[in-house]
């Protein structure tokens, strides 16, 4: 290609301030520099592969369970074990795996696909990471030590109060559950904070990704949902290391209390992990079907709604508790109108792929499986939201098979989707498609084949949280075929990560956009550069380089030589004002640290409580006192002066 | 849905769950409540079946005809089109919706109005890990106190009083009804009635604690004679022991921890911390359905409850094998 | 790339703004969100656990004093004085003025904390008497917390005002830490009604 003087001198000028750029935003050498990166993909990476490896620890658990279930009384678990297995199964995969790796996942994406250069509040970004670290190591050093939780991942009092539970074990899951709040609850605010005030010029809200949007809705259900829970796990802590009676009935307190307090988050938070799957989805099919998405604006409200009624259905959790019928009636009503905007999004979805001309890639046979597996359980899903059905399957493996057909199918799967799909853009290589066939074929299979005998299982008879069955209940035959399909589910687990090894070793490289996708992390390299745009974009269109015209508007006028971010406005996305981030530092790792003394500690003596705060303001001292880190290694010798 | 369908889907559900040897199964129903639930089950099966079918085809269809085009569809036609066919999906979905909201609320409310007199009240305590049961009467000296086995007559309902003395619990006999949580603190009642004699089971079915697994009862139900005459049985004070052997029985009962814990109506043991046990040798099962009460069984549990149930509130019993034998023979002869 | 570019020209832009235009404004927002409902939680508690009772407060526990609290709960109100005078001064970016007011607030600020002791002595029960207790005790201590993060950000932007050592971008911090404390001030009114007035009226 002839090229024009200007465009030489352009490409010089471009050369230059991608230098100084480099100088500016790279990350700092060596274990220091790991520690203390505030660089928003550093920190998602580990925050993900963090979650992705508590995915792999749920799910040896899981097997282990399987395989005790697999014939009547079985010898392998003991009750104490088996209760500690499905505690810790429940408590990882929600929240260690769940909650995280989908904000984790958002907190690499969203800056890149609204065309910022980091998240908002960088190092409360770090410190995020560092106290739901704190958190998961704590839980898993416990169970190492025969101090993991044993009263289920939902705890119910009194089982988990002082007098039935001494010893630490509940007070570890309370602390870690207090940690991961935390560290959800600073995710949310921040990618809040950047979804409305970091967009690129030109990207109003009206052409903001289905995925963004998706992030927006969850981060706002966090903002209402965690804060319910943080407050019960502390209660519970205090009812059993201080000796309040909020759960006590002896003393006025009441069991039903924590159950309200834990299901108004706990079921908003299967929709903290579902919704941003749904956002996955709604990028991936337009790309694979080779069009733009059908019904935009439907796909947006879909998402409000099912955020707005996620609060409306904590009670269909309590229906054998005995409510008064009005209230049962309503929390019916209410669970069974949110198959409305879920409906929607289906039929969008469906009507996008028919008329689009689909290429049978690894992400969209992912999605086409959540597709069938997520019409499945929200099938059972309005079966069990009806109080009479829910009285008999409340409790029974019939709501083990519909939960996992809707985590698994509606959660996993989009992720997986989500990772096949967006692999080449963090690491630059493409992943094997034969493997991931063989992972998305081994795993379908091995979903029906896990849950899909839980359903008969239920209505059986067969409660949940048994370590053990007497052999003339006849439930042998069917638990053998789940623990075959837990099986090959891990077999998938396993292809999966020899893909990923093989590529990071290997793999194909990509180039910026392997796929013509159309949102903005395609229009960059792959991985993307520390500052992830050389010069932020100005987005043209809904589809923004689908839409972008020939000569690819860019926004001038930003520093180089600090790290500076553009803030526009939140509904048109006009440029506002430039804004300084924060550079690379300690004070998020020493902040988390004292953190977690404080929780820590207070599983030992309230002390702790005054201990940790004193340990905590050195560190957020030090935390003000470092906004342009002055400390660290002498790298800005080399920085212009 | 036709009636003929729902007869469908019973048959198919009652085919898939055949050859399971308890009665332990929410669509085999012995009685009004849990009929009206596994008629509503039927329905929604069915219902959702339906949808299922339904969706997923569309979904293929729409995936294999995306596949054959040569270029995407667009336009405004297309648009047009797409528009027409989601808004009916969501039209349909609403009918669907809302059918299954009807028959839901008439099953809630047929439920709740299921009202004749009371044949019986029972009280029901769950406790870690068995179920405490005190037939209610007017008249004190005709309260019944036994454990993990409910006799009721056939075709009469019985109001089941449920509370819990420690952690929550949850009563569960599928074939008769739903499950109803026991939660300290409050009580709960529910209405049963079993229309078939037979023993039905029920179980725990939240979760409780280590031995959450085994904590089962039984339902017995009986033709009312029968258990008129079962409950005159029971309400008599154990019978003496019978010979010498089961005289010696009886005093390692009451000389060993067995008396600490449990009552023999008629003896000095009149402790409620265990099961009553003045008839034991009447009930099909020992452990709260753990294991049949046979002479077998029932000297395993004494000498080591915990190797059975780990977790049980019951400890080892260490007895010479006379005394074990003697001890057997008295509880065997407790009818 | 072929065609020149057209570029939007960004170098005019403010790089210190007030307000719904300067994003740390939004993350204090978002923490008072959650901060907020909490709150709302813990009293919907209380209320919960009101229904448990015959008498509020149970037994021959003594109603809450009102003496100290309502004391307590004016001046808290009135270091939303002292603080709008830090918002004024530092939009005119008065260093020494927002200093100076910065440190009247935190100085008011570390008297209300303090006598927050006695404001839980005022309850007349311990935490671990009754659920009443309990709870009551929550909802104080829950508030209690967040006073002493609001000492630490006003003590600490109060230290480099005075110092000298503040830059243009800590006037906005100073501006957001003022809306903070009008929260905490005004979400207080509520949580005193519920503890010290409510059981004389439910």
């Amino acid at each position: 290609m002839a090229s024009t003087g200007a465009e030489v001198r352009e490409g010089l000028l471009d050369a230059e301030a991608r230098a100084e750029m480099e100088r500016t935003w790279r990350p700092r050498p060596g274990l220091y520099g790991w520690l203390a990166s505030t660089d928003h993909k550093s920190v998602a990476k580990r925050y993900v592969a963090t979650a992705f490896l508590f995915f792999i620890l749920g799910g040896l658990e899981a097997l282990l369970m399987r395989v005790q279930l697999a014939r009547p009384e079985n010898g392998l678990l003991d009750p104490d074990q088996y209760a500690q297995l499905f505690s810790m199964h429940g408590t990882t995969m929600m929240f260690l795996f769940g909650v995280p790796i989908q904000l984790a996942a958002a907190i690499y994406l969203v800056p890149l696909m609204v065309g910022t250069r980091n998240i908002s509040f960088p190092r409360l970004n770090a410190f995020g990471y560092w106290t739901y670290l704190v958190g998961g190591l704590l839980l898993y050093s416990g169970f190492a030590l025969n101090t993991g939780p044993d009263a289920g991942w939902f705890n119910y009092v009194p089982l988990a109060g002082p007098e039935y539970s001494p010893g630490k074990r509940i007070d570890v899951w309370a602390q870690t559950v207090t940690f991961t709040e935390i560290a959800a609850l600073v995710a949310a605010v921040e990618l809040i904070v950047t979804i409305l005030k970091q967009r690129a010029p030109g990207m109003s809200l009206n052409r903001v990704p289905l995925y963004v949007w998706s992030i927006l809705v969850t981060s706002f259900v966090v903002l209402f949902a965690m804060p319910s829970v943080a407050l019960a796990s502390l209660m519970l802590a205090f009812d059993r290391l201080v000796g309040t009676h909020y759960f006590n009935p002896a003393e006025g307190g009441d069991a039903l209390l924590w159950q309200h307090l834990f299901w108004f988050f706990g079921h908003p938070e299967v929709y903290i992990m579902f919704l941003p799957a749904t956002g996955f989805v709604s990028e991936i099919i337009p790309v694979f079907a080779r069009r733009r998405i059908f019904g935009h604006t439907a796909l947006v409200l879909a998402l409000v709604a099912t955020g707005f009624l996620s609060f409306g259905l904590w009670v269909h959790h309590m229906f054998t508790t005995g409510l008064p019928q009005l209230g049962q009636s309503f929390f019916t009503a209410a669970s069974v109108m949110i198959a409305i905007p879920n409906g929607v999004q289906v039929f969008c979805w469906i009507a996008t792929l028919w008329a689009g001309r689909p290429r049978f890639d690894t992400p969209l046979l992912f999605v086409l499986g959540f597709l069938v597996l997520f019409v499945m359980g929200g099938i059972t899903g309005v079966m069990v939201a009806s109080v009479p059905f829910d009285q008999q399957a409340h409790d029974t493996h019939f709501v083990v098979a519909h939960l996992h057909y809707v985590q698994i199918g509606a959660f996993v799967f989009p992720l997986f989707a989500a990772i096949y799909f967006w692999f080449p853009k963090v690491t630059g290589r493409m992943l094997s498609e034969t493997l991931g066939k063989w992972n998305f074929w081994l795993f379908f299979a091995g979903v029906n084949l896990t849950f899909f005998p839980l359903h008969f299982l239920g209505l059986m008879g067969m409660t949940r949280r048994v370590y053990t069955y007497l052999p003339e209940t006849g439930w042998g035959p069917l638990n053998l075929l789940a623990t075959v399909g837990a099986f090959t589910i891990a077999a998938s687990v396993a292809v999966f990560l020899a893909n990923v090894y093989r590529s990071l070793r290997s793999g194909r490289a990509a180039g910026d956009d392997p796929w013509g996708a159309h949102t903005l992390e395609w229009g960059t390299s792959s991985p993307p550069p520390s500052y992830n745009f050389l010069h932020v974009p100005v987005v043209q269109g809904l589809y923004a380089l689908w839409e972008r015209t020939p000569d690819r508007p860019v926004v001038t006028g930003m520093q180089t030589r600090r790290r500076e971010v553009l803030l526009t406005t939140v509904l048109d996305a006009t440029p506002d004002a430039r804004y300084e981030h924060p550079g690379p530092g300690l004070a998020p790792l020493y902040t988390a640290l004292g953190l977690g003394v404080t929780f820590i500690g207070a599983i030992f003596t309230p002390w702790a409580f005054v201990a940790g705060p004193v340990l905590m303001f050195g560190a957020l001292l030090h935390w003000f006192a470092t906004e342009e880190e002055k400390e660290g290694p002498p790298t800005h010798a080399e920085e212009p002066a | 849905m036709s009636a003929r369908a729902r007869r469908a889907a019973g048959l198919a559900a009652a085919v898939l769950l055949a050859g399971c040897g308890t009665n332990l199964s929410a669509v085999d129903p012995a009685g009004p409540q849990a009929a009206r639930i596994a008629g509503l089950a039927g329905f929604l099966t069915v219902a959702g079946s339906a949808v299922f079918l339904v969706v997923v085809g569309f979904l293929l269809y729409a995936v294999w005809r995306g596949h054959r085009r040569a270029e995407s569809a667009g336009g405004p036609e297309v648009e047009r089109r797409m528009a027409l066919w989601v808004g009916g999906g969501l039209a349909a979905t609403v009918a669907v919706l809302a059918a299954v909201l009807l028959h839901n609320l008439a099953t809630g409310r047929a439920l709740a109005a299921f009202a004749e007199p009371d044949a019986l009240v029972v009280r029901v305590t769950g406790q870690q890990w068995w179920w405490e049961v005190e037939y209610q009467d007017p008249s004190p000296h005709r309260r019944l106190l036994t454990a993990n086995e409910i006799h009721v007559p056939v075709g009469r309902r019985v109001r089941v009083e449920v509370e819990s003395s420690d952690v929550i619990h949850s009563f569960w006999v599928p074939n008769l009804h739903g499950k109803l949580d026991l939660i300290p603190g409050y009580s709960g009642v529910t209405y049963l009635r079993a229309d078939r004699p037979g023993v039905y089971h029920g179980r725990c079915a939240e979760y409780c604690g280590l031995q959450h697994a085994r904590m089962d009862l039984r339902v017995v139900a009986e033709p009312p004679e029968r258990f008129a005459a079962w409950y005159e049985a029971q309400l008599r004070a154990a019978p003496p022991p019978a010979d010498s052997l089961q005289q010696k029985g009886q005093q390692v009962f009451l000389t060993r921890k067995c008396a600490m814990c449990h009552t023999i109506r008629g003896t000095p043991a009149q402790s409620r911390i265990g099961p009553d046990l003045t008839h034991l040798a009447s009930r099909g099962t020992i452990a709260s359905g753990t294991l049949p009460n046979t002479r077998g069984h029932l000297a395993g549990w004494v000498v080591d409850p915990q190797r059975i149930k780990p977790g049980a509130r019951m400890p080892p019993n260490q007895l010479a094998s006379d005394e074990l034998h003697a001890l057997l023979d008295y509880l065997q002869s407790l009818k | 790339m072929s065609a020149p570019r057209t570029t939007v020209d960004v170098s005019r832009l403010p790089t210190v703004t007030f307000g719904h235009r300067n994003l740390l404004w939004w993350g204090t927002l978002g923490f008072m969100v959650i901060e907020g409902f909490t709150l709302v939680l813990m009293t919907a508690s209380y209320f919960y656990l009101r229904l448990n009772e015959y008498a509020w407060p149970p037994g021959r526990t003594p109603d809450p004093d009102l003496l100290l609290p309502t004391v307590n709960t004016v001046l808290l109100l009135l270091v939303i004085v002292p603080m709008h005078a830090v918002k004024k001064a530092a939009e005119r970016h008065d260093r020494l003025a927002v200093g100076r007011w910065l440190a009247v607030a935190t100085a008011m600020t570390l008297v209300v904390t303090a006598l927050r002791w006695w404001d839980l002595l005022a309850l007349n029960a311990r935490w671990d008497a009754h659920a009443y207790a309990s709870a009551a005790w929550g909802v104080v201590v829950l508030h209690a917390t967040l006073l002493l993060v609001d000492l630490f950000e006003s003590g600490t932007l109060a230290a480099l005002f005075l110092s000298g050592k503040a830059k243009q971008k800590h006037y906005p911090d100073a501006a957001d830490a003022a809306d903070y404390q009008y929260f905490l001030s005004l979400a207080w009114v509520p949580l005193y009604f519920v503890v010290y007035w409510g059981p004389r009226l439910l």
